[in-house]
This record gives C-alpha cells, sequence and structure tokens, in this order.
C-alpha cells in the first residue's frame, strides 16, 4: 500500500507530539498536523505544578525537538475530516492525504456556557485563556467557571494579576488536594461550590454575571469571565467513529486517539504524556501487522523537501517607505510594535507607518489581511510571540 | 512568515521562551525568519518595563533593518 505518510497525527499538543516522536523513532514517517502552532492550549500555561517541564512554552519546545529530532515533519493545516480505511484518507485545508495509521490528539476545544450574549462578550471579557488576557485584567475582578484541574490552573494565575478571583464551580470540584491546598492559600481567591451562572451582564463589554447558588442568586461584578465548562472533544471529525457525551472519541476500527480527545481520558499532563506514547507504539503494530514482517524504511523521512522552498514572490511594487505593523493582538504587543515602530520612524523619517492586527492570537491570520500587507508594504514588523 | 515567503521583509518580535517554537514553525515552513528576540513576557508589563523592551529591541530592529534595504 503507497500512503503519503506511514502515520499521521492530528493534533500537535503534548498527546500528539509525543505519539509522532515514538512513531518516528521507530523509522515511521511521521507527519503532526496543527492548524496554528505546536503545542495548542498548553502553550498559554505559563506554570506547569505535575510536570517537569518548566513552562507550557518550555515543555512544547522540548516536545516539538524532539519530535522533529525523531524525523517528525510538522505542517501547519487543518484537518477537517478523517475517513478510516486501508489506506487512511484526510481532507485538510492543505488538501488531501492519505497515511497507514491516524492518531487524532486534538484535545478539547474551548470552554463555553452557553448562555445568551456569550459569542457577542468573547474578547470584550469573555476569554478562555487566563495567560493570553490575564494582563487585561490587572487591579480588576473576575470569575472562572469550572471544576476541573485546568480551572484551578488558570484560576492561580489570574490571581497574579486580578484583585479578585471568584471560581464557580458547579458541583463539587475534581482538583487535586495540591490545587486545592494552591487555591486556599491564595488571597485573592474564593472558591464557590455548587454555584451555576445564568446570565452574562454588560454591554459592548462584560460588567457582571448573575450567578445561583443554593442562598439563591445574586449579582457578581466582574470585568473578566473565564469559562472551563462545557469543553467538546473532536466530536464528527472522524467518519463513523462514536463520541461520548462530551465529544470525545471512542477509538475503534483502527482509529487511535491520545490524550484529552479520548473518552474516558484523565485531564492531565502526564495522562496525556503517556497516551500519546501508547498511541505512537500502537501505529506502529498496526502498521506491522499490516504490511507483514518486512519493512523497508525510507532513509529520508523528516528531511524537509526542497521543491518548495523557493521564496512566493508577490510582485509588490511597494518601497522602503511602505511600512507596516502586524500584531497578534496580545496584552501589550501593540504597544511594544508601536514602539518598535516609532524608532524605526524617525530613523528612516519615515511619513507614517501601516497597521493590522489579528482578531486574536488564537487564530490564524486572515488571508485577506495577508495579501493586503504583501501588495501594500516592503517591510513588515511582525508581532508573533510572547 | 507568509510575509517573508511572498518577498516582504517582516522582522518577528518574539520573546525568549517562544523562540524555540517559532523557530520550529520556521523550519516546517521552510522559512529563515528575522527575529528580535525580547525577554520574556511581554504581556502584563508596565509603561516603563514596556519601555525597556522597546530600549533593548531597537537597536537590533533598526540593524536589520537597514542592512534589508542596503542588500535590497
Amino acid at each position: 500500500m503507497s500512503t503519503d505518510w506511514d502515520v499521521v497525527v492530528v493534533g500537535a499538543g503534548i498527546a500528539g507530539l509525543t505519539a509522532a516522536r515514538v512513531a518516528a523513532e521507530h523509522g515511521l514517517r511521521v507527519v503532526a498536523y496543527d492548524r496554528l502552532t505546536p503545542g495548542g492550549q498548553l502553550v498559554n500555561l505559563t506554570a506547569l505544578h505535575e510536570h517537569p517541564g518548566g513552562t507550557g512554552p518550555e515543555l512544547v519546545a522540548a516536545l516539538t525537538a524532539a519530535a522533529e529530532g525523531a524525523g517528525v515533519r510538522l505542517a501547519y493545516a487543518e484537518v477537517t475530516r478523517v475517513h478510516p480505511g486501508s489506506p487512511v484518507r484526510l481532507e485538510t485545508s492543505g488538501g488531501e492525504v492519505t497515511a497507514g495509521a491516524v492518531v487524532v490528539a486534538t484535545g478539547l476545544g474551548p470552554g463555553r456556557l452557553g448562555l445568551p450574549g456569550e459569542e457577542a462578550l468573547a474578547r470584550r471579557g469573555v476569554s478562555t485563556c487566563a495567560g493570553c488576557d490575564g494582563p487585561l485584567f490587572r487591579g480588576r475582578a473576575v470569575a472562572v467557571v469550572g471544576d476541573d484541574e485546568w480551572t484551578a490552573e488558570e484560576a492561580l494565575e489570574l490571581a497574579g494579576w486580578a484583585s479578585a478571583v471568584t471560581v464557580l464551580v458547579p458541583g463539587q470540584p475534581r482538583w487535586s488536594p495540591d490545587r486545592a491546598a494552591r487555591l486556599a492559600a491564595a488571597e485573592r481567591v474564593e472558591v464557590v461550590p455548587d454555584a451555576t451562572v445564568t446570565a452574562l451582564r454588560g454591554e459592548g463589554v462584560l460588567s457582571g454575571v448573575v450567578v445561583r447558588t443554593a442562598d439563591g442568586e445574586r449579582a457578581l461584578a466582574v470585568a473578566g469571565l473565564f469559562p472551563f465548562v462545557g469543553r467538546r472533544g473532536p466530536e464528527g471529525l472522524v467518519e463513523g467513529l462514536a463520541a461520548d457525551a462530551q465529544g470525545r472519541l471512542v477509538p475503534s476500527g483502527g482509529v487511535l486517539v491520545a490524550g484529552d480527545a479520548r473518552a474516558g481520558a484523565e485531564q492531565s499532563l502526564t495522562a496525556a504524556e503517556a497516551d500519546g506514547r501508547a498511541a505512537g507504539e500502537a501505529a506502529l503494530g498496526a502498521l506491522a501487522a499490516s504490511s507483514g514482517s518486512l519493512r523497508i524504511v525510507d532513509p529520508t523521512h523528516g528531511v524537509l523537501p526542497e521543491v518548495d522552498a523557493a521564496p512566493v514572490g508577490a510582485g509588490s511594487t511597494a518601497t522602503w517607505t511602505d511600512v507596516a505593523l502586524f500584531t497578534n493582538s496580545k496584552p501589550n504587543a501593540t504597544e511594544l510594535l508601536r514602539g518598535l515602530g516609532e524608532r524605526l520612524q524617525a530613523h528612516w523619517g519615515l511619513p507614517e507607518l501601516g497597521f493590522a492586527a489579528k482578531e486574536n492570537a488564537s487564530v490564524a491570520a486572515e488571508k485577506d489581511t495577508i495579501d493586503w500587507l504583501s501588495q501594500r508594504f516592503k517591510m513588515v514588523l511582525v508581532a508573533v510571540g510572547d | 512568515m507568509e510575509l517573508e515567503r511572498r518577498g516582504v521583509v517582516a522582522p518577528l518580535v518574539v520573546t525568549e521562551t517562544f523562540l524555540p517554537l517559532v523557530q520550529a514553525q520556521a523550519r516546517a515552513r521552510r522559512v529563515e525568519p528575522r527575529l528580535v528576540v525580547v525577554p520574556h513576557p511581554v504581556g502584563g508589563l508596565n509603561e516603563a518595563e514596556l519601555a525597556g523592551r522597546i530600549e533593548g529591541a531597537a537597536a537590533e530592529l533598526l540593524r536589520m533593518a537597514d542592512e534589508a534595504r542596503g542588500g535590497a
């Protein structure tokens, strides 16, 4: 059977990168797809308390380096549909690819309360990333909704910025005793069990929430709300694969699922890493079973092809007076760019600077924006990673 | 990085912490990015701290920009 890849891994978080590395270390041709950047939401965790990996970005960097060192090819495209079979076919935003085995490791989607007005208030007070948006709430009150380890971790991170962090638990907390102790020790954090958010308040930006507890309903004035409930797995991604009530996939029919995307998975970094390792080995076993004992290993696996290395010219007529700033809209990114832009403006005597912004750091740049910048400007200063 | 592939000079401002991730992306996209590296973090800095980041990165940016313009 001839395929583009031996193994395609969908999602380059801790489970996906580990599965990819393990499979590649056995000589398989492995590609790991991610929509935007390796690491997923792990990138946004500034402290890891259950894993000896330092910060989230540091752990992702180590995992990425190990995967690449083993020969894994990283690809940045969205996998929109997986068709199990022999071979497995995957529809991606970059075209269709085939593989002998697939590992789905997408993790879970962002939290949602499912309340009226929630979408309109997204990034206007409602956020699912403390590491990204926490600084916006310096000295202001925020609420966090959830009951799991991730909720506790985000609440602790927000306590470094906010004047008060109210953790609204829709039942009883499920986080570990260690996290419970750290939450209890945090002066600005209050945990409220059996609490349900019933409404959002705010015109244009969030001003508060309505909370129902055993004592009745009350208004809670907050500038920020971080929901970590309602996170769903990649249901529907794989043709014919069942999902549980949370949309997490039930592995079957040769489709491997690793990390938080798997039904029944324990939500922790160490569990996701172990899951990824098991999936990588299972992929090896599945391919060995389908190909017999003889295996011809491609000695160039993991070597980047040269064919598409040439730059793509835009045919722009822009000159060196045409300079722009392009921000990812993270806190202070725009201010940093403007400060640097002013230095360049003064240095080169530029009359003005162009400006463009991504809606937020968690999405890829719009094609129209890239088209406009590449056609209109000779130089673009980009705020890409903080 | 897509901008560089299209022939635009596009220095990326990145913190030390995210540098390995950006480098990994660059390898995958087969681009050699122009990087202006600043200490981590940027978000949450006050005005004076942010001014320090700008001050620290400006010289490298101007050198990079002059080099790109001179070599054009």
